[in-house]
């Protein structure tokens, strides 16, 4: 699910103030009302469960935009036994709709990167997500920040059309080397 | 030793004789040997001798001391060297160094308006007191001060109340403007009191409705978000302000659309919808606001109020009891710890809204104790701070002891006590009929039995499961007769109210109060009170429906009954004595025909039933501008008297408040709440999302 990095008229402006703060139990209300207006999907609670876990901490973020909550990105990772290295999931990205074309998408992604790359318990070898496929915008965004399409997955969607999603993929790059 | 010095010199300081203590200061600076380098408590000390000298009209003696202790660094406390030389030098006339100390100390601290007040004083000009030809001056003193501190606000906002016409218009516009941009959410408030002139309301109104045109969304360029947000969640409380409670719903519809994560949208939401007469939507909309963000106590709180204010008193506390200590017997009792007067006002009038007067009676009763408490700490106080010096804020202390019972908590407790008592003491059964349950019906008594057994029942699982919840039960005894039951019991209530009432009698100069101390007054047949309490309610406007209605009543109580005759003079000077009643009563109405406070407060005074229904339907004349709060007084009115006409007025009130829903029926607000509560879309979910 994604809505964010539709290009909107509001004009590229400096100086404000953009940050980025976990989920907590406390602002999950936030979380929840962000959720009901970015996605047509509701989420279940075992959603809000997951984004509170300790290790998702780095992934599950609220965008603030001058302080007001506008956006969130919520991932959760996705052990695999067999091969031993962890991908990450992209539960949710999304930025309300007015503040959208101000660079706050790519700001969460970019911190979602970030804080992959950085990781080491477990390593996370690629990160990967799925857009509905009528989500032009979405696509594009996430082919720019290096994603690749990987396959169709046909009747993803069980209660929206159209039903089929995209999987789109990119490797994580391997932490700066440190001393 | 030494406190027994310091103790003789501020007996002395505070018996006024300042040479006594004087001497005794400067005897006992003398015997002091080997003080360390930078002593607080000589420091003090010599402070308060400076002040001791200022006090008594020695400024130049002040001064010399002053300046000498402080080049030697024995006073170690800089901002108490910095306004005390400031003032002294005023005093002294020398105002050439009386600027620079003050320029020195706005420097410090910009946003003190009193340093910005002192200073503009010396330069000539009160801005307090601004006449016409003072208010170029004044203009001109601020605008080089916020030359002088760019960072600090205080001046350019100083120089808004000074301005007029197309100065302020300018002035404002650049105030406004940046605090919209930069996301001031106290903007408004800031604002508000301009508004007091007719004229700048209108020009801020222009100015703000001006800016939301060249930030909206549709403009181009579009303007930043945030700053159209802010705009219009400035412009919904203008509207709000000024009564029109639709405008600024819509305002906030659409900002809640822009952005439905910022909690002050639905605590304005809230507020917008109570003054509406909408208090369960208003308890929802502030309840959605504290839903956002778990760890702000004050939108806790402001959910807690609203649902009192709502009549949903469980709700509130639960809602309360999220941040309250968890080993306390109850939420309430742990915030009446806590002192918190707030909590206890807005819980007590629930309860008297609900008719449960004991329950009530008791929190107002506990903000008395909270002054009570505050009055008797002070005397722990008197050692302390002889033993450790801090004798300055001392002298300050004691003088705000003796206002302390003017707090805003403090008078509307008293108010609401005695308005509790006198109703005691009017229907002398009453208190009897709180008390005791009310008659249970055979269905209830089993519902009730068949519960307690349910609720042992589970307490024994509880225990068997390894809980250890039984001690809660147990209050202590501090927080005894929560029901007020033993408050209620009083013989004497108008005793209880006259000793809550007398602290006001010198601190406050109110209506309300004075009208209220009338009504006690009088019944305990203190004419000589009574009277007075008239007469300041008519210094204070002698057409206050309030006085109005005392003095028919007072007229009725003293015919026919030995009074002195001072009463009897000081009434018929207000009202005189060879006017009848009635007459008295339609001249009176006659003036203020288009006034609901005064049209419904006759209503109340009038002896028939018929009489005030006819002046209440009269409420809704074109010519009378009917409020909300007047409109729920009335209809309580009719209530109370059990009028046949009480539902027709009800619709009545109904049609004319098209937001409102406390003229509804009980079911019908009910209903209400349900499809509101329903709405809350964003509560947990249960349907599962689609996932692989």
């Amino acid at each position: 699910m994604s809505s964010a990095a539709q290009p909107s008229a509001a004009a590229k402006t400096s100086n404000a103030r953009v940050s980025l703060s976990p989920c907590t139990l406390n602002n999950l209300g936030t979380v929840r009302k962000l959720n009901s207006v970015l996605f047509p999907i509701r989420y279940a609670e075992r959603f809000y469960k997951d984004i509170l876990l300790p290790e998702a901490e780095h992934y599950c973020q609220l965008l603030y935009y001058n302080d007001i909550p506008v956006g969130t990105v919520c991932c959760r990772i996705e052990n695999d036994a067999a091969s031993g290295a962890s991908k990450l999931y992209i539960m949710t990205m999304g930025v309300l709709a007015p503040y959208r074309g101000l660079g706050l998408g790519a700001r969460c992604l970019t911190q979602v990167l970030e804080a992959a790359s950085a990781a080491t318990k477990p390593r996370i070898k690629s990160i990967y997500l799925h857009v509905q496929v009528s989500n032009e915008h979405a696509r594009g965004f996430y082919e720019h920040h290096g994603f690749k399409v990987s396959h169709l997955f046909e009747n993803y969607y069980k209660k929206i059309e159209p039903r089929d999603a995209w999987v789109l993929e990119r490797e994580v790059d391997a932490p700066p080397a440190s001393t | 030793m030494r406190q027994n010095w310091i103790a003789l010199a501020v007996a002395c300081h505070l018996g006024r004789n300042f040479d006594q203590a004087d001497k005794v200061l400067t005897s006992y600076v003398a015997t002091l040997k080997n003080v360390p380098d930078y002593d607080f408590e000589y420091s003090e000390v010599l402070l308060y001798h400076v002040r001791v000298l200022e006090e008594s009209g020695k400024h130049e003696a002040a001064l010399t001391k002053l300046d000498a202790h402080s080049k030697s660094r024995e006073i170690v406390d800089r901002v108490a060297i910095g306004e005390t030389r400031a003032r002294l030098l005023a005093k002294l006339g020398r105002t050439e160094e009386a600027l620079d100390a003050y320029n020195a100390l706005v420097d410090r601290n910009p946003g003190r308006v009193e340093y910005i007040k002192d200073l503009a004083k010396l330069k000539g000009v009160d801005i307090d007191a601004l006449t016409d030809e003072t208010v170029p001056l004044a203009l001109e003193v601020l605008d080089e001060l916020e030359k002088r501190v760019p960072k600090g606000s205080a001046p350019t906002r100083l120089a808004l109340s000074a301005a007029q016409g197309d100065e302020f218009a300018a002035r404002a516009r650049r105030y406004i403007e940046s605090g919209l941009k930069r996301g001031v959410p106290s903007l408004f408030a800031d604002i508000k009191p301009l508004y007091a002139d007719d004229a700048k309301r209108k020009a801020v109104e222009s100015i703000v409705a001006s800016f939301h045109d060249a930030v909206a969304p549709t403009a181009s360029p579009p303007g930043e978000p945030s700053t159209y947000l802010w705009t219009l969640y400035f412009l919904a409380q203008h509207h709000s302000k000024l009564g029109d409670q639709s405008r600024a719903l819509e305002l906030l519809d659409v900002a809640l659309t822009h952005t439905p994560t910022l909690p002050e949208l639905y605590t304005l939401r809230a507020r917008v919808l109570r003054r509406a007469g909408a208090p369960h939507e208003a308890a929802m909309s502030a309840d959605r606001a504290r839903l956002l963000d778990g760890q702000d106590r004050f939108l806790n709180g402001k959910a807690a109020k609203y649902f009192f204010n709502a009549g949903r008193i469980q709700d509130a506390e639960n809602r309360l009891g999220m941040f309250t200590k968890k080993d306390a017997p109850s939420p309430g009792a742990d915030l009446e710890d806590l002192q918190s007067t707030a909590y206890l006002l807005q819980a007590g009038a629930a309860f008297e809204r609900e008719g449960k007067l004991g329950h009530a009676l008791r929190k107002f009763i506990g903000i008395v104790k909270v002054f009570e408490d505050v009055e008797d700490d002070q005397y722990d106080f008197h050692g302390y701070v002889l033993r450790r010096f801090t004798v300055n804020v001392y002298s300050d202390f004691i003088a705000y002891e003796d206002r302390v019972r003017q707090h805003p908590a403090y008078i509307a407790a008293a108010l609401a006590a005695s308005r509790i008592y006198l109703r005691l003491h009017d229907e002398p059964g009453l208190a009897t009929k709180l008390v005791a349950p009310p008659a249970e019906s055979e269905a209830e008594k089993k519902a009730r039995k068949k519960a307690k057994k349910d609720a042992a029942k589970e307490k024994k699982d509880s225990t068997k499961a390894g809980g250890e919840e039984e001690e809660t039960q147990q209050q202590p005894s501090k927080y005894d007769d929560p029901e007020g039951a033993k408050l209620l019991a009083t013989a004497t209530p108008l005793d209880e109210a006259a000793k809550i009432l007398r602290p006001l009698e010198k601190l406050v100069d109110r209506a309300d109060v004075w009208a209220v101390f009338y009504d006690v007054a009088v019944r305990r047949q203190k004419y000589l009170q009574a009277v007075k309490a008239l007469n300041r309610l008519a210094r204070l406007d002698k057409e206050d429906p309030l006085l109005h209605v005392r003095l028919l009543d007072l007229r009725k109580r003293v015919s026919g009954t030995e009074v002195s005759d001072v009463v009897r003079t000081s009434l018929a000077a207000l009202f005189p004595q060879d006017v009848a009643s009635e007459v008295f009563t339609s001249q009176y109405l006659q003036r203020h025909s288009s006034s609901p406070r005064a049209v419904t407060a006759v209503a109340r005074a009038a002896s028939s039933l018929t009489e005030a229904e006819e002046l209440l339907f009269g409420l809704f004349k074109p010519e009378v501008s009917l409020d909300i709060k007047t409109a729920r007084e009335a209809l309580a009115l009719l209530t109370e008297r059990k009028s046949t006409r009480r539902d027709e007025f009800a619709a009545a009130c109904d049609d004319r408040f098209v937001l409102s829903t406390v003229f509804k029926s009980v079911e019908e607000q009910r209903r209400l709440v349900k499809l509101d509560e329903a709405a809350m879309e964003d509560l947990p979910a249960t349907d599962e999302v689609a996932e692989k």
